[in-house]
């Protein structure tokens, strides 16, 4: 019953993944605000001033513009999108859910803010990300955590942090500083069958979710808040009192909004890799083809972006595999500040192999790196020129030949002691 | 029991005649013969024992021995005067072509044995 509070990350199944040109690391930061009236921009303003103090370029719009639209001759306009328009039935211009879904699939973000009411274009984009909102006119209620300034129906809740899933990468601080946060509106549940969702919740009780994020296999990533007060200036500032818990000066929502943000907008959490080289380690060179039991090292070049820079990534449990077909070799890399590198012995088998890093931790972008080598059999004069176990062999061909030498010696030159002598 | 004992006799019978009668080439003879199967006996319990690895090495050292063996038993039927009716050539003949087949043979067996 306390866990409410809880986050799931799910990998999408997107049919086909269009030019993800988009949003590769946190660089681009065109951003678009769908809101519901243009009065949200007051009072949310603490939560929009901290986004434009990070760099975004902020397009603010009401969601039934008509002249909205986020592509452009093929090309897209903006690089993150936020819904803070959850009672939209459908959305003006030329925006619907299917335009925000080809939008994940191209590589962009989305943050989606629900309430009390959610309108049905907000739940056909949630359902194709595999959440699904509760019905309209319903709230979470939490009668055993709700905030001293309720009014009186308990929707008003107060969340701790325990509940979170314990990422920095998402979080951010906010499950050190141990401050619990205030919601008020609707729940969320995801598909309980989906086996790459982490942190499922225990009991069927625990299912709602208050706030969950995806990253799809293109590292698109997508969030759901269950409410949009969450991100309000009120929340941001006010106190959080549980009744029964003690009250603290401020709640945690604005560090976790906008360390939400980071993640979402692919600020954190981000993996490239570059400089691969593998060679002999006899001689540092890289031949054309390997052989058969070579001894040969790898090394790649990870960096990690962070505070809007790339930095050396100092994970310690990237593996490699050398795959044909199967891996024959697994290995985990070793990380000298970002270099990371492996040595290893080539299999006895030919074929044409492949360095396989594949790299997917939670809170980090998905990695895949394939780099093919060939790898040939042993040239007929690369093998042993004696070998130990076939010298009783060599020994006796060599005294057959001596003793057929001695032989004719004797059969030359033997002479009989009988009278008839035989010449030579 | 009295068929042991007349197989004994036979064999001891052989064994005098053949010391007696036989010239003291074809004894020398004789003896590189049993030389020679000798090492081929101990070649093959080797190659049994510790398996084919080397399969192409075990042949050519078996077939060495087994080679010799055949070109010294040849070697000797032609060389032995009571042969005379049947193989009708000059010891001179028998030796040559016992080198020549053992040039041959040994060419073979040294390019197989790796």
């Amino acid at each position: 019953m306390a866990r409410l509070f809880i986050f799931a990350v799910g990998l999408l199944l997107f049919a086909s993944v269009w030019s993800s040109s988009l949003n590769v690391d946190g660089s681009s930061k065109r951003l678009l605000v769908l809101l519901d009236n243009l009065g949200l921009r007051e009072s949310h303003s603490f939560y929009f001033k901290q986004l434009k103090d990070r760099g975004y370029s902020i397009t603010f719009k009401t969601s039934d513009d008509s002249s909205l639209q986020i592509v452009k001759y093929g090309e897209y306009l903006y690089d993150h999108v936020i819904v803070f328009a959850p009672s939209t039935k459908e959305f003006g211009g030329r925006l619907d859910a299917e335009v925000l879904t080809q939008f994940v699939d191209a590589g962009g973000n989305v943050l989606v803010a629900g309430s009390n009411t959610v309108g049905d274009v907000i739940r056909e984009f949630a359902s194709e990300c595999g959440i699904e909102f509760a019905d309209d006119k319903s709230a979470v209620v939490d009668h055993l955590n709700y905030d001293l300034s309720d009014d009186g129906q308990h929707t008003l809740i107060v969340a701790s942090p325990n509940n979170l899933l314990s990422s920095e990468l998402i979080v951010g601080q906010a499950k050190k500083n141990n401050l619990p946060f205030l919601f008020r509106g609707t729940g969320m549940s995801s598909d309980p069958e989906n086996p790459l969702l982490l942190d499922y919740p225990a009991t069927v009780g625990k299912r709602t979710l208050l706030i969950s994020v995806l990253q799809a296999r293109n590292n698109a990533r997508v969030g759901f808040v269950g409410s949009l007060d969450f991100f309000s200036n009120d929340f941001f500032l006010s106190a959080a009192q549980p009744n029964n818990g003690k009250k603290s000066d401020k709640s945690g929502n604005q560090d976790l909004a906008v360390a939400l943000t980071d993640w979402l907008f692919k600020q954190r959490g981000v993996l490239r890799s570059r400089n691969i080289h593998h060679y002999l380690k006899s001689d540092k060179s890289t031949p054309r083809f390997y052989t058969v039991k070579n001894d040969i090292v790898f090394n790649v070049q990870f960096d990690e972006f962070v505070h809007g820079k790339w930095m050396p990534f100092n994970g310690t449990d990237v593996q490699l595999e050398f795959v044909r077909i199967d891996p024959f070799v697994r290995t985990t890399l070793a990380n000298k500040g970002g270099q990371l590198e492996a040595q290893f012995r080539v299999p006895d088998t030919y074929g044409i192999f492949k360095f396989v890093i594949d790299y997917n931790r939670v809170g980090y972008s998905h990695l895949y790196s394939a780099t093919q080598v060939s790898v040939h059999p042993l040239l007929h004069t690369e093998y042993e020129r004696f070998i130990t176990s076939a010298y009783p062999y060599y020994i006796s061909t060599f005294s057959m030949m001596a003793g057929a030498f001695l032989l004719s010696f004797l059969v030359l030159y033997h002479r009989d002691d009988l009278p008839k002598k035989k010449a030579e | 029991m009295s068929q042991l004992g007349q197989v004994a006799g036979i064999l001891g019978k052989l064994n005098n005649e053949y010391q007696t009668t036989t010239p003291k080439k074809l004894k020398l003879i004789d003896a590189y013969l049993v030389y020679v199967l000798l090492t081929g006996i101990v070649q093959f319990a080797y190659c049994l024992l510790v398996g084919t690895f080397p399969f192409n090495s075990f042949l050519s050292g078996f077939i060495s021995t087994v080679g010799c063996f055949i070109l010294g038993a040849s070697l000797r039927i032609q060389l032995n005067k009571a042969n005379q009716s049947t193989f009708n050539v000059s010891p001179e003949r028998a030796f040559a072509d016992f080198v020549f087949a053992h040039v041959i043979l040994h060419l073979v067996v040294v390019n197989f044995i790796g």
